[in-house]
């Protein structure tokens, strides 16, 4: 039995060793994890070979990055301390906006667990702010998608992002928190705060633990993955036929950042797939600035307004929307002003 | 009932531990819910047979993690979680069927 449960935590740990090491190796010796074909070589392909020549291209290079990904977004979420983060996060105090902006992007987590703890934090009592902060955050900033992000788009723009996602999560939560829509909703739940509730969560051997966070990186995995592949269909021939001359005119300069974040918003894009199509804009032209603008337009996509405005109600939503928008905007012009010139 | 257990029980019986102990379980996740709330309420039940098997009283019920009833009692949570008998044990992960049996005899 013991013998059994050494050989399992060893296989285990050579599973994660092994996506590290291939992610270093990766890294240091430069090699490129995205797919190198552009639009001349993917054009003169017959139509149904488009799709299939760019999936081998993302899949020969993009597995590492993939795997490795995966395999730490299930190791986070596991090791993650869990009471105190949601303590700390419920508590109402300032804090909990530090604690919302710097540990929900650890957590990856899809919107089934994502929406329950946004309306955690509201019924809590633990007020508007923080949760909205963590429901900006969130799907932002998850670490899945930014492994993704600094592969695919490099880390400049996805420092870039994280920073900006970031700060103007927690300005619009703090700023929708003032309003007097959001100060009334607040009031509702003042009477709920500062419960104890019981929870006392076991402890589990290491083994068990890991077993745990592999499992959770291959659930991910199997959610994800599938609608990826249909996404990348559609960014293969994008990248074929879309007319570079249409995202060079109007993908570039200040009027460029103020499209691409309103592209980037509305338009659902499931995890990674908005990586995916950005990286095909930028092969296309897409200035840096407006690259930043289209990712951080991600929180305001309609299938999650709609889901949260059951839980908060249209006026709180379209102010986050709003405020979300005009800090994309502003977010890509201050990037494109940084790297050189809009 | 197995011959063993009833012995089993029979022994307690004898001891005067006659009221045998009562588990509750809640899996606290989404409704409609989700594939890894599913899997959870689904091992719940399974490692809850092997106890009811043996004569435990164990009974599993299902909470909505976005309801009020649920916040107020157990406050924040990740879904699926886990509680016994009114405090939360797990939260954000899916228990194998030996563990959550674990759990469950941890708790006894």
């Amino acid at each position: 039995m013991e013998r059994k449960r050494a050989l399992k935590t060893t296989l285990m740990l050579s599973f994660i060793l092994f996506f590290a090491i291939m992610m270093v190796r990766a890294i240091v010796g430069a090699y490129t994890l995205t797919p190198t074909s552009t639009a001349e070589d993917l054009k003169v392909l017959p139509l149904w070979k488009i799709p299939l020549v760019y999936i081998w291209d993302y899949a020969q290079h993009g597995w590492i990055c993939l795997g490795f990904a995966f395999t730490v977004a299930g190791l986070v979420s596991e090791f993650i301390p869990q009471g105190f983060m949601m303590r700390y996060m419920s508590s109402g105090k300032p804090v909990s906006y530090l604690v919302a902006t710097l540990i929900a992007p650890l957590l990856c987590v899809c919107s089934c667990t994502m929406v329950p703890i946004f309306a955690g934090l509201i019924y809590a009592g633990g007020g508007i702010g923080p949760a909205l902060t963590f429901l900006l955050v969130a799907p932002a900033n998850n670490i899945l998608a930014d492994i993704v992000t600094i592969q695919v788009l490099g880390w400049q723009i996805a420092l870039a992002d994280m920073v900006a996602a970031g700060i103007s999560a927690v300005v619009i939560g703090y700023l929708v928190s003032k309003t007097p829509w959001g100060k009334k909703f607040e009031r509702q739940f003042k009477n709920n705060q500062g419960q104890v509730a019981s929870v006392e969560l076991m402890k589990q051997p290491v083994d068990e633990r890991l077993w745990n966070a592999l499992k959770f990186g291959g659930y991910l995995a199997k959610r994800i993955i599938p609608a990826f592949l249909v996404g990348l269909v559609a960014v293969s021939y994008f990248q074929a036929f879309f007319p570079a001359d249409l995202v060079k005119v109007y993908l570039t300069g200040a009027s460029g950042v103020v499209l691409a974040a309103l592209l980037g918003g509305p338009l659902y894009t499931p995890t990674l797939i908005e990586v995916a199509l950005g990286k095909a804009l930028v092969d296309l032209g897409m200035s840096p600035g407006a690259t930043v603008a289209w990712l951080m337009g991600q929180p305001y996509d309609i299938p999650n307004s709609l889901s949260t405005s059951r839980i908060v109600g249209w006026k709180i939503v379209i102010s986050y929307g709003v405020l979300a928008f005009a800090f994309a905007v502003s977010s890509g012009l201050i990037y494109s002003l940084l790297v050189g010139g809009i | 009932m197995s011959v063993c257990n009833i012995r089993i029980f029979e022994y307690c019986y004898k001891l005067g531990v006659s009221e045998m102990k009562y588990l509750k379980v809640e899996v606290i996740g989404v409704s409609p819910p989700c594939p890894r709330c599913k899997k959870t309420e689904e091992n719940a039940r399974k490692a809850a047979s092997k106890l009811i098997q043996e004569g435990v009283k164990v009974e599993v019920t299902k909470l909505d993690i976005t309801a009020k009833e649920t916040i107020s009692k157990y406050g924040v949570l990740m879904s699926p979680a886990i509680a016994i008998n009114g405090v939360v044990k797990v939260m954000g992960k899916v228990l194998d069927v030996g563990v959550i049996e674990r759990l469950l005899r941890e708790a006894l």
